[in-house]
Parts: C-alpha cells; sequence; structure tokens
C-alpha cells in the first residue's frame, strides 16, 4: 500500500486493517451499483472510487464530504464479491476524521442531503447516524432545519401550477412519504390512505423512541403536510376503501407503499399461550405509549432487524434478561451488523444455531421453551446455508415472555389478481419504473423488497415519483 | 530380507568430510555469512575441506566436488544450500560419479529454512547456518554406505479419466508400446471437451478433432477401455501397483451394434447429463452420437425392472442382436501397473448460491456450458441459440464474467483461466449465425494470454461485440416479457448501467470435482486449498504427484485450457514413459536393518507396519522385513523399544547426533523440530519459496515420515536442555505413508502425559498437523513457538534435563 | 457434470408415447390380482363390481399413464387382458 509518509497515513492504515484488507477490491463496480446513496446522489457518491482512494490517497479521504454519505443499508456488503466491509471501513476513517476536526466536510454532506435525499431530518437520525461519529444529533438536526429553510426559500418561487392528476399513495411509510414529497413539491394532488391513526408507517410502528424521537417524527411529516397534501389515516385499503373505489374516484396512478407488516407465524405448539407476541405488535404497543408486560426473561426468535429492535426494546422497558435466538449463524443474520453489535453492548445475549421446537406454559402463561441445535448444510436458494437440527441435542430454556420475530411479508390481499407477485409473497415491479403489471399502478419500499433499510424505501419512492410523474404526462399527452 | 549390520562409528581420521556452503547467487549470501560458515565448517571434527562457492549445483560447482572427492580422498560430502528435496539427487549422482557411494552424502538446508525467512536477521541467519552444517556434519560422519535393491517396473500403465488429457496421455504411451487401461466413469469417453461446439482461437469443432482420437484409443491394440468403470483400491508402490477396477455394468452386451431400435420403444424418459438437462434422453440410451464405444447403457434407477423382475420387455424385443441382459453383474477387475496418470478434470461451478444472479429462478438465466450445447448443432435445440422461456431466437445478449472465479463470497480465490476467452468465443460464434444480435459483455478483466488469444479478442470487438468493465450486481426478471434487466456500474465511465437483455449468459468457472477426495485418499495424494491436486514442485516437476509413479494431466491439476491439457498429458506420458523405458526402479535403501539378537518378537513393529512388510518369524524368534514392500516410512525402528530395529540412513545414533549438535550451545533458546519429508519438511520449504519471516529458533531435523519420531528422541532433546520441541507432520488420513502418523499423535499423547504427571509445562512440546501447502501455518508456528520459548524459565529447563534423564543413560 | 440441473428440456413435447388401449375380459378373470400388483405404472386397481365368476375384476385407473409393456397380460393366468396401441386417425 502506498503511504505518503505523514502520521496521518499510517493511523489510517493502521485503523483500516483492523477491520478489512482493502487489497482485496477488484474494482467490479457491484458496490456503487447497488448503493441507494449513489442512485439518490448521482455523481456526487461513488463508494467504489471513495474505496479506491482510501487506500491511494488517504489524507484526500479525510477531508471529503463522500465519507459522510454512507446510509448504512448493507447492500454494498451482501454484494461485494470479496466480502468487503465498506460501511465499516468508512466508520473507521469517520472516526480518525472526526479526531482532525474535519468536520467541515461533514457540513458539505449535510447540504448535499438537504438536496437530493427526501425525509433529511429521519434519515439522519436513522441512517447516518452522526452520533457514531461523535457529533450531537440535536446540533445536526438544527443545522439541516436551516439548511432547509433557506433552500425552501428558493424553492417556493419555483412552485408550478397545480396539476390536475390525483395520485394515490397507500401506505406512509418512508416509501410512502418520499412519493407524496417528491410530487406533492411539484404542485400534484396526493392523498395518503394509512391504516394507522396516524402517519409514519414502520417509522412509528417500530423504531424505537430512543433511535427516532416521536417529534423529529412529527416535524418531519408536518413538513410533508404543509405542502398541501390530503391525509386520510385510519382507513385501510381493502377494509374500509376498496382498492376498486380508488379508480372510480378518478385517482390517476397510485403508489403502494404498504410495506411489509404481516409477522409470520411460528409452527410451533404452543403458539398461543398468554406471553408470546408477535415483535410488530409488541414494537407498535410500545411506541403507542400502551403499558405493557415486560418479562423478566424474555426471548426473542429471528434474526433481523426486527427481532433486534425487539430485544433492546423489551430491555429497555425493564426486562432482566433478554436473548435472541437464531438459527444460523452470525455470517448469516440478516440483521446490521452495528445494530447487533450495540445490542450486545447493551447486554443483549445472542444463541447463534438454535431453533425452537415446542413453546410450554402453565396455567395458560408461557414457562419455558423446548429448542433444539442446528447445523448448517449446503446454501439453499437464498445463498445462506439451510439449518437442519440436530437429533437429540432438545434442551429446554426458562422464559416468560416469548417475541417472535421470523420474518414480516406484505399484506397485500388488496390487490386485484392480475398484480402479479413474487414467491415471496412481494409485488413485482420493473425495476427501472418501478410499475406494477397493471399499468398506473406503482409500488416500492418493503412491499417490493421485502424486509429492508428505511434509506432503500426512500430510494424506491424517489424512483417511483420520478417514474409516475413521466406516466402521468405522457398519459396527458395521449388524452390530448 | 536384510541381515544384521554391525553399525559402529568409525574412529578418528578414517572418515574425511568435505563440506561445502553455497552461495546460491545472492540467494543465501544475501543473509547468510557464507565464508563465516565455512571457516566455522572447517572446525568442526572430521571436517577436511570446507569452502564456500557461488553456484554449487553448477557443472563447475559439482565438477568442483568431484575433483575433491578424487584428490582429496574424502569419503564424506556436506552440501549447505537449498533444500534436499530440489537438489539431493543431482550432488548424490556428482558422488556416484566420483566414485563416493550416494548415501555418503548429506545436505543442509540453508536456503528455503534459513536465508529466505531470515532475511532482516544476518547475525541470527548466520548462527542458524552453522548450526545446520554441524548437525549435517554430525549425521555424516555416521552414514554408512548403501547398495540399493532394484525392483522390476510392470510395464503397463493406468490412466484414471477418459478425458481429452486422458486419451492424449493413454495413446502416447500406448504409440511408445506400453499397454495402457483406460478406466472412465461415464459410459464413454469424451469428457467436457465432447461437450463443447467450437474451441478457441481457432474456432475448431470441437467434437471433430476429438472424436477421431476417440476412435483411435477405442481401437488402438495397447489400449483397453474400461468405461463406466471405477478405481476401487490402489495397493503397492511404484512400479507395482495393484488396482482393483469395479465395472460397473451397462445391462447391454458387446453385440450391440448401435443401431438404436431399443431407444425407440423405451417407455421411460429422463433429463440428459450430458446435455446438462437441456434434452431428454430414455432409459436405454447413449450419451451421445459419436460416443466411445458405441455400445448403449440403461440406466437402471429408471428402468421398470428392478431386482431381477422383468416387468417391461420392449427393449430386449426390439433388439435383433439380442444385446440386452438385465441380469450382467457389477465385475471387480484386479490390473498390475507400474505407472499411474490421473487425469480426472474439473467440475463447474453452481451459480445458483448466487442469488442476486437468478440462475435457477430466472428462466432465461443461463451458464456457458448449457449455452455451448444450445449452440451445438447436435444439441438440444439443433443449433439455434434460443430462450429458455420462449424459444425464441434472442436479439441481445448480455455475458457476465468471473461468476464463481476470483471471489471471496464464493469461496473460489482463483481465477479459472478459460472463461475469458470461451466468452470471447461464444460472441464470435453467435455473431457468425446471427450478425444483428446485440452482444454485451460485463468484465472485470479479460485474460487473453495465449497464442492467438489476442488476435480472437480483437476480432470480438471489431464485430461488434461490446465490453463494459462492471459486473452486474443483480439480475432482474421482467415478468411479462420474461426478458432481464442487469444492473451495474460501468466503472471506467463511472455510470451506473441499466440494461435490457433478451437473455443472460453466466460465464462459470471451474473447480475441483466433489470425488478428488477419493481419488486422494485411494493414491495418498495432496490437494492444494482450491482442492486441485498438488504437484511435486510447481516449476521444476509440474506433472509429478508427490508420490513416486503417480503423475497428473489436465484440469485434475488446475484449470486450463484444452491446448495445455493436451500439452500436460503428453508430458505427464512421456514421465510415465521413462519410469517404464528403464524397465526397473531401483527401492531408495532407506529400509529398516534388523538386529535379530536383540528381537524380543514382540510384535508391535507387525502392527504398525502400513504396508504389511513385516512379519512375525516365531521359529526363529524374530522378524522378516519384505524389503521390496517397505515404504520407508521408520514408524518400526521408533516402535521398537528394544533396539532391534533401526531405519537405514536415518538411524538413531544419526538423528541423536543432529540433537547433540543443536543442543550442543543455548539449548534454551532453540526449538528442536522433527518435520517429515512429503508434507511439513515441504510446508517448511513453500514457507521458504514464499518468503514468509518467522522467528530463527528452530533447527529443522528431516526424517521421511512423522512415524520415524521416537520418544526417546524428544526425551533427549529435553534432557540435554533445549526450550522447546515441534513434532510436525502430515495431516491425518492425509499421511504419505498411508497411516504411519497416527503412531506420532499416540506418542506425542503419551509424552504430554508424562510431561504432565513430571510438573513440566506441556506447551513446551507441540505437535503440527501441515501439508506441503501451508506454509503460512508453518510460519505462524514458528512465531507461536518463539513466544513459549521466550517464557520457558531456566527451572523449568533444569527439572526437564532430570526428568528425562535416562534418555542420555547408555552413552 | 453439474449435479443440479436447472431448466426444463427444451425438447419435452416432442415425446408423445403411444397411447394404450386395455382391453379387460372381464369374466374370464378369477380376481388373481396379479396384474393389479404387477403393473409398474400402477394403472389397474380392484374394482367394485362382481364378475360371472364371483370375484372382483380389476378396473382401469388412467389409461394414460400405460405404457404398454403387456406384463399384465404376461402374467395373467387367464389370458383375460391384453393391451394395444391405439390406432390414429391415419392408421399408424
Amino acid at each position: 500500500m502506498e503511504s505518503s509518509g505523514t502520521g496521518v497515513s499510517k493511523q489510517v492504515l493502521e485503523r483500516i486493517l483492523d477491520t478489512e484488507k482493502l487489497k482485496y477490491c477488484f474494482e467490479c463496480g457491484i458496490c456503487t451499483a447497488s448503493c441507494s446513496m449513489a442512485e439518490m446522489l448521482g455523481n456526487d457518491y461513488n463508494p467504489r472510487t471513495l474505496l479506491e482512494q482510501i487506500y491511494l490517497n488517504p489524507e484526500t479521504v479525510l477531508g471529503s464530504d463522500e465519507l459522510w454519505l454512507c446510509a448504512w443499508c448493507y447492500r454494498c456488503q451482501k454484494r461485494c464479491p470479496q466480502g468487503l466491509k465498506l460501511p465499516e471501513i468508512f466508520l473507521s476513517i469517520r472516526s480518525i476524521a472526526k479526531e482532525h476536526g474535519n468536520v467541515k466536510s461533514f457540513d458539505r454532506a449535510l447540504q448535499k442531503i438537504v438536496k437530493s435525499i427526501p425525509l433529511p431530518l429521519i434519515t439522519t437520525l436513522v441512517c447516518f447516524h452522526p452520533e457514531r461519529a461523535g457529533l450531537e444529533n440535536e446540533k445536526v438536526l438544527e443545522q439541516i432545519e436551516q439548511i432547509r429553510g433557506e433552500w425552501l426559500k428558493t424553492k417556493k418561487a419555483e412552485k408550478s401550477a397545480k396539476a390536475a392528476e390525483k395520485v394515490a399513495v397507500i401506505g406512509s411509510g418512508p416509501a410512502g412519504l418520499t412519493v407524496t414529497y417528491e410530487l406533492g413539491k411539484k404542485g400534484y394532488p396526493v392523498t395518503i390512505f394509512e391504516a394507522l391513526p396516524e402517519l409514519g408507517g414502520m417509522l412509528r410502528k417500530c423504531i424505537p423512541e430512543y433511535r427516532l424521537p416521536t417529534k423529529v417524527l412529527t416535524r418531519e411529516i408536518q413538513f410533508i403536510k404543509d405542502l398541501g397534501v390530503e391525509v386520510k389515516t385510519g382507513t385501510e385499503v381493502g377494509k374500509d376503501v376498496r382498492f376498486e373505489d380508488l379508480q372510480k374516484e378518478s385517482y390517476r396512478a397510485v403508489f403502494i407503499g404498504a410495506g411489509a407488516h404481516k409477522s409470520q407465524g411460528l409452527r410451533v405448539e404452543g403458539g398461543d399461550l398468554n406471553g408470546v407476541t408477535h415483535a410488530l405488535d409488541f414494537l407498535w404497543g410500545s411506541n403507542s405509549g400502551k403499558k405493557l408486560e415486560i418479562g423478566k426473561n424474555v426471548v426473542v426468535v429471528g434474526g433481523g432487524n426486527v427481532a433486534v429492535d425487539a430485544a433492546r426494546t423489551a430491555l429497555f422497558k425493564g426486562a432482566k434478561e433478554v436473548t435472541i435466538l437464531y438459527r444460523r449463524s452470525k455470517e448469516e443474520m440478516p440483521a446490521n451488523l452495528w445494530e447487533v453489535k450495540e445490542a450486545e453492548g447493551e447486554g443483549v445475549k445472542i444463541e447463534f444455531l438454535v431453533s425452537p421446537k415446542k413453546i410450554l406454559g402453565e396455567k395458560g402463561r408461557v414457562s419455558a421453551i423446548e429448542c433444539v441445535r442446528m447445523q448448517l448444510g449446503e446454501p439453499d436458494e437464498s445463498g445462506r446455508r439451510k439449518a437442519f437440527p440436530v437429533e437429540g441435542s432438545e434442551f429446554k430454556r426458562e422464559t416468560d415472555m416469548v417475541v417472535l420475530a421470523i420474518g414480516e411479508v406484505p399484506d397485500v390481499g388488496f390487490l386485484p389478481k392480475q398484480v402479479e407477485l413474487n414467491d415471496d409473497g412481494t409485488v413485482w415491479v420493473n425495476p427501472i419504473t418501478m410499475e406494477t403489471s397493471m399499468p398506473g399502478l406503482f409500488a416500492g419500499g418493503d412491499a417490493v423488497t421485502g424486509p429492508a433499510s428505511v434509506i432503500e424505501a426512500i430510494r424506491d419512492g424517489k424512483r417511483a415519483a420520478e417514474s409516475i410523474e413521466s406516466y402521468l404526462k405522457s398519459e396527458e399527452r395521449v388524452r390530448k | 530380507m536384510s541381515e544384521s549390520k554391525e553399525s559402529k562409528p568409525r574412529q578418528d581420521g578414517q572418515i574425511r568430510i568435505g563440506v561445502y556452503v553455497c552461495h546460491c547467487g545472492l540467494n543465501i549470501a544475501g543473509s547468510v555469512d557464507c565464508g563465516e560458515v565455512a571457516k566455522f565448517a572447517a572446525t568442526l571434527p572430521n571436517v577436511v575441506l570446507a569452502q564456500d562457492n557461488r553456484y554449487t549445483c553448477s557443472d563447475q560447482g559439482q565438477a568442483g566436488i568431484k575433483k575433491d572427492i578424487q584428490e582429496q580422498k574424502l569419503n564424506r560430502v556436506v552440501v549447505a544450500s537449498c533444500s534436499p528435496r530440489l537438489h539431493e539427487p543431482t550432488f548424490r549422482k556428482a558422488c556416484e560419479d566420483a566414485g563416493l557411494n550416494k548415501y555418503l552424502f548429506e545436505m543442509a538446508n540453508i536456503r528455503e529454512h534459513c536465508s529466505w525467512v531470515h532475511l532482516y536477521d544476518k547475525e541470527a541467519a548466520t548462527e542458524k547456518a552453522k548450526d545446520l552444517v554441524k548437525m549435517a556434519v554430525a549425521k555424516v560422519a555416521l552414514l554408512e554406505p548403501e547398495d540399493e535393491v532394484s525392483v522390476p517396473i510392470t510395464r503397463k500403465a493406468l490412466v484414471i479419466g477418459g478425458g481429452v488429457a486422458g486419451i492424449q496421455a493413454a495413446l502416447d504411451l500406448a504409440d511408445t508400446g506400453y499397454k495402457v487401461y483406460l478406466v472412465e466413469k461415464e459410459p464413454s469417453i469424451g469428457g467436457m471437451m465432447a461437450r463443447i461446439d467450437k474451441t478457441f482461437p481457432t474456432m475448431d469443432c470441437s467434437i471433430c478433432i476429438l472424436a477421431p482420437k476417440m476412435s483411435d484409443a477405442g481401437h488402438h491394440p495397447n489400449i483397453e477401455l474400461l468405461t463406466n468403470s471405477e478405481v476401487a483400491e490402489v495397493k503397492g508402490y511404484i512400479g507395482n501397483f495393484h488396482v482393483k477396477v469395479l465395472r460397473k455394468p451397462r445391462y447391454v452386451t458387446k453385440d450391440c451394434s448401435a443401431c438404436g431400435e431399443c431407444v425407440k420403444v423405451c417407455p421411460i424418459v429422463a433429463p440428459n447429463e450430458f446435455d446438462v438437462g437441456l434434452a431428454v434422453r430414455h432409459g436405454v440410451y447413449t450419451p451421445f452420437a459419436q460416443a466411445v464405444p458405441s455400445t448403449y447403457i440403461i440406466d437402471m434407477s429408471l428402468c421398470l425392472n428392478k431386482e431381477g423382475v422383468i416387468v417391461c420387455d420392449k427393449c430386449t424385443k426390439a433388439c435383433e442382436r439380442q444385446a440386452i441382459s438385465f441380469e450382467m453383474k457389477p465385475v471387480t477387475e484386479e490390473l498390475e501397473v507400474g505407472t499411474i496418470i490421473v487425469a480426472t478434470g474439473a467440475d463447474v461451478f453452481d451459480p445458483s448460491v448466487l442469488p442476486n444472479y437468478g440462475y435457477g429462478k430466472i428462466a432465461n438465466v443461463i451458464t456457458t456450458l448449457e449455452f455451448e450445447r444450445l449452440i451445438n448443432a447436435g444439441g438440444p435445440s439443433g443449433g439455434h441459440l434460443i430462450r429458455p422461456s420462449d424459444k425464441q431466437i434472442p436479439k441481445r445478449v448480455a455475458f457476465v464474467q468471473c461468476v464463481g472465479s476470483r471471489s471471496a463470497r464464493s469461496g473460489r480465490l482463483y481465477c479459472s483461466n478459460v472463461c475469458c476467452m470461451n466468452t470471447i468465443k461464444d460472441s464470435l460464434l453467435i455473431k457468425e449465425h446471427w450478425p444483428d444480435t446485440e452482444i454485451y459483455v460485463f468484465y472485470v478483466d479479460i485474460r487473453a494470454y495465449g497464442k492467438g488469444f489476442e488476435d480472437l479478442y480483437k476480432r470480438a470487438r471489431n464485430a461488434g461485440v461490446v465490453f463494459i468493465r462492471g459486473l452486474p450486481a443483480e439480475i432482474v426478471e421482467d415478468k411479462k416479457t420474461h426478458n432481464v434487466w442487469l444492473i451495474g456500474e460501468n466503472t471506467l465511465r463511472k455510470e451506473v448501467y441499466r440494461i435490457s437483455a433478451d437473455m443472460a449468459i453466466l460465464s462459470i468457472g471451474l473447480e475441483a470435482r466433489k470425488d478428488s477426495e477419493t481419488i486422494q485418499r485411494l493414491l495418498t495424494l495432496s490437494r492444494n486449498q482450491d482442492g486441485f491436486f498438488l504437484e511435486a514442485h510447481p516449476k521444476l516437476r509440474p506433472v509429478d504427484a508427490a508420490t513416486a509413479g503417480v503423475f497428473f494431466a489436465g484440469c485434475a491439476e488446475s484449470p486450463k485450457d484444452i491446448k495445455d491439457s493436451v500439452t500436460q498429458a503428453s508430458a505427464a506420458a512421456a514421465r510415465a514413459g521413462i519410469l517404464m523405458a528403464k524397465g526397473q526402479v531401483t527401492v531408495e535403501a532407506i529400509t529398516p536393518t534388523l538386529f535379530p539378537e536383540k528381537c524380543k518378537v514382540c510384535g508391535l513393529c507387525v502392527k504398525v507396519c502400513p504396508y504389511n512388510a513385516i512379519s512375525l518369524n516365531k521359529d526363529l524368534k524374530r522378524v522378516e522385513i519384505i524389503e521390496a514392500a517397505c515404504g520407508g516410512c521408520g514408524t518400526c525402528a521408533a516402535e521398537c523399544n528394544f533396539g532391534a530395529l533401526t531405519q537405514k540412513h536415518f538411524t538413531d545414533e544419526q538423528i541423536m547426533a543432529q540433537i547433540d549438535a543443536i543442543t550442543e550451545n543455548e539449548a534454551e533458546k532453540k526449538i528442536v523440530a522433527f518435520c517429515c519429508n512429503w508434507c511439513s519438511y515441504a510446508g517448511a520449504d513453500f514457507a521458504g519459496v514464499s518468503r514468509m519471516q518467522y522467528p530463527p529458533n528452530a533447527r529443522i531435523i528431516r526424517t521421511m515420515c512423522s512415524g520415524r519420531v521416537a520418544q526417546k528422541f524428544v526425551e533427549r532433546a529435553f534432557a540435554r536442555g533445549v526450550a522447546s520441541v515441534l513434532v510436525s507432520g502430515c495431516h491425518l488420513g492425509d499421511c504419505h505413508y498411508i497411516n504411519a502418523n497416527y503412531q506420532t499423535q499416540k506418542r506425542v499423547e503419551r509424552l504430554w502425559k508424562k510431561m504432565e504427571q513430571n510438573g513440566l509445562d506441556k506447551q513446551r512440546l507441540q505437535l503440527l498437523w501441515a501439508s506441503a501447502a501451508e506454509g503460512e501455518k508453518f510460519a505462524s508456528k514458528m512465531r507461536e513457538m518463539k513466544t513459549i520459548v521466550e517464557n520457558v524459565k531456566p527451572e523449568e529447563i533444569e527439572k526437564g534435563k532430570k526428568v528425562f534423564a535416562t534418555a542420555l543413560e547408555g552413552d | 457434470m453439474p449435479e443440479r440441473i436447472r431448466h426444463a428440456p427444451l425438447d419435452l413435447e416432442q415425446f408423445k408415447p403411444a397411447k394404450a388401449e386395455i382391453h379387460l375380459i372381464k369374466d374370464e378373470c378369477k380376481g388373481c390380482g396379479y396384474c393389479i400388483e404387477f403393473c409398474p405404472k400402477k394403472v389397474l386397481e380392484e374394482s367394485d363390481e362382481i364378475n360371472a365368476r364371483g370375484v372382483h375384476p380389476p378396473k382401469v385407473v388412467d389409461e394414460d399413464k400405460c405404457i404398454i409393456c403387456s406384463f399384465c397380460s404376461a402374467v395373467c393366468p387367464d389370458f383375460a387382458i391384453f393391451v394395444v396401441e391405439k390406432k390414429n386417425k391415419e392408421g399408424k
């Protein structure tokens, strides 16, 4: 590796060599192609060249604003042929940059974020994590509001005349909010249909308070409401309103951002005992301020972000011991690695290669969970090694609360039959236009990808908004 | 049978040792002060001549040695230079030419084990070199002249694998005049080459150039074709292998005229493996039209007639030659051969484990192997490249390179060699037939290294094939049209591309066959970490296996194209031919020496011999040794508690002299390391060749097998005050002498127990299993042991001396 | 040879097996059941009706599955069953 000879470079290189050996990168470009931020920021951000710069010229990287733009969705790491841990490498460099006081570059990054990334307040907290580089969240949020205020003043003059085509957005999670924001900015009359009594989707339902404070979420949503969109909360499409009625009410385009809110059930005995809950219900209960009974010895089944969130929330709310049971090994765990590290740091225990067999109860209430040890075999269709039980390795574990977080699927039963679904129940869309197999019907976010990160939903929303706009314009031309 | 020999060391004055310290250019002289080592050597007992020269292995150097042997009347020679695994035969021959018995020669490895691994510590390297020379001098003084036994070589060869490499090797050997058995697992020879359409760079039709060779192999009077057969057992040694081959039944006799009438009436239909499942065959079938032998075969796992009950006799009725026989049984044939050539080939990577490419889920994503079958005129689509979803000819095709190669995620870090050229050839083929097709190739590097390859690449570019540098991150299907979207970054233009194509073709890499482990066990071969077989030396002996008499040809040894496979096959045939031309092979004189008066007929040596070369003769109250069957491991000598057996050229006295030489000075800072010739010593050599640096505490004593290391050697080392001892050998199950290293394990465990019971730190005795490819493992062990050495206290050393003091008795 | 085959054969439609016509002489059957037991494609099943001999003759479950191996007629002790190939319109 080239060393420019100063003390800074040596320090940088030594820190990185702890996380990964950069020399294996063969510049295939898969990271940039997968990156949500690269898509939204265009030429302003390229993770591949950033990585290249780190080992060719570490000094410039310390002062570059690109360093602060990674949103931790881990898509690059999952697909990299060499398995390079890009988010971790960037984090190491960020802390070095902070040590050297290079925070001016962070300000420049913020400018870019406000310009191109919708929902900047939310994304800063949930995706960019300035606190991991030692910056104070409140200060950063104020900065963003300030920049946004200035930018708005210039933008207000540009607002175009009101367009006539009505657009319906089903679901007010990050994908739905993004579409609303992008189209609302341009003057389209958007109506949001949200089943819960308040807007926000997973942001409000599942992301715990300490990660995304409710007042920040409200601030962001207010900003969107101020664009003049129609909000219909407490209205579930398929129940309160029929999908076919939307077309009758002359919505020219519909966007489905319904997310993945149906928890998959665990097919074991004892799933209906008292004390067994689904993680989504548990988190929604916790976030909506309901009084929850938290057991002392909580067991969470699953390995995704929802499982980790539920475990941390349970600990936060007073459980003595929280253990996550995951049936595969650490390498295959789908949750973000940083979340897992933070959870372990807070005291959450994780047991790998364990799967529940039966939930045992006394007097209708959960008392123990019988598990079996698993071993890994050949990879299955998802590329992860298949887990199958080791005969005779059953063991019992005491517990008084079981939280199930083994996967969520979209609840899109209200869609007509002609809308094609993928094998796993998600909605199929054309990856360029985000249009489903029914013309005029678009989809994005968890409803399309399955459970994924906020920034990916925002990216989907942005793509869909552009696509809806060109669809409406072309429709207009056709009708004219 | 061997007789007892008295081996007392000769008196001083009668032994005249010549020591040559080689500079090897700067390879050794760069980190070792050879002049100083030579001066030191002159001071050692019995040394009458010590000099340093630049290139001892050169003609000049060798001539110098020969001259000194004759003029200075030297009767022992030590050369301190490179690894004996490289040049011991060279110098032994030089000694022989000068009239000195070649077993009176010893080498000190001051290059791979010293100068190359201690590049930056000249002082320590020079001290270590001096110690290594001292060890060699001590051993050589005790060496005795030996005569080698000659064993006749069976003038027949076995070729395992009937691909193009196996066929070429068989033809070359058969043309030379030797009988060859060609064993092939599948019902027909031809291998992978029979399936591809055209070859690069000449765009020759593959089966057209292969079929004449296959036919020659089938008709050659010296080649016996054993298809649908597998090698079940291999016993013996070079020149005298006893092989058992299991011939699985075809259920069709040799009377078959390949008319094909049976196929027309067979009701069973199954996917044809030859066409990668893209076409259909029947229960009775021939794998492909040009199959050799042309006899058909019945797939009994699908046939309706099971367990002798004949339910359907349509094929029997249809056959005019009455060639179908359901009574055929598997037959085991026993063969006697002199040499074996392994040409088992390679498998292809299965991309279903890469979920972002959608292979197996998206209909229009295929592999290059499936492409070969589609574009082949004899294939399932008659030579038309069609999309699996709607059988239309695509107008836009995308090739994705490096699938399953050069990637840690897929578990295969190496480059598969042939995929770049294969894609270029495929794109030219498509352009030839359908010139308007748009072709995109997504690559990271284009490797067009061979003769005519760059020209083919230029032709492809001129024909309008678009090369984009940047692999797709994912391949997504459009469910309406079944087209595919490839999304990736064009790294040269720094823009993300989203290209829609009618079909995507994944350029998959080659990987080691899953059954290569079976061949490895049968022939006691080594494999590298990618699973391919390991050659004896990567540069100088690229087709020899470490096991004498076994050679490699083709992709079994590493991925390569047809030209290199054929070249290697001819090379292997030539090497095998050398052995068989001589007609006899000399067995190295490292067989056991028996002292019958000490034999107590306990039978322990009989139990541990992996070759069953020792038998008990109760009447004569001694054991008897069959020298020709002896493999030369020395385990029997290590096992004998009564001193009745010792191994020639590695006697107890010689090894103990080496231990004494090491521990004479500063023993508390040193490690005595016992390394087996085939694996761990080779692994240490490999660490040297790769210039891995490690601390200079170790002094390596070479034995043929780790099984030679007797308990008393380790005990003696501790008794002399050494800080730490390392015993290393091949991995369990991979021992070159089949299973001798299990004895090593037992002995080390006994020693550990004894150390624990006597309050000694058992960390001082380390056991390492390392293969010849694991240089890094050896180097890390050395680094680990340095810490152990530094932490050993003087009281611990003294205690060790006391506990094992009995080892010094009888001195 | 790759072990997992991922694509369906492209020429599957070309294989049209001959259609079978199964003829049962019901009243000859003595109900031994050999034809039912030995049919490799399990085309026959014991029926509920009773024939002249007072036993249950076989009935055809799925004539399309029959591969005209004729084992049923080979094994029948009473020559009560035989199979022919169905001729199509051209008489082939």
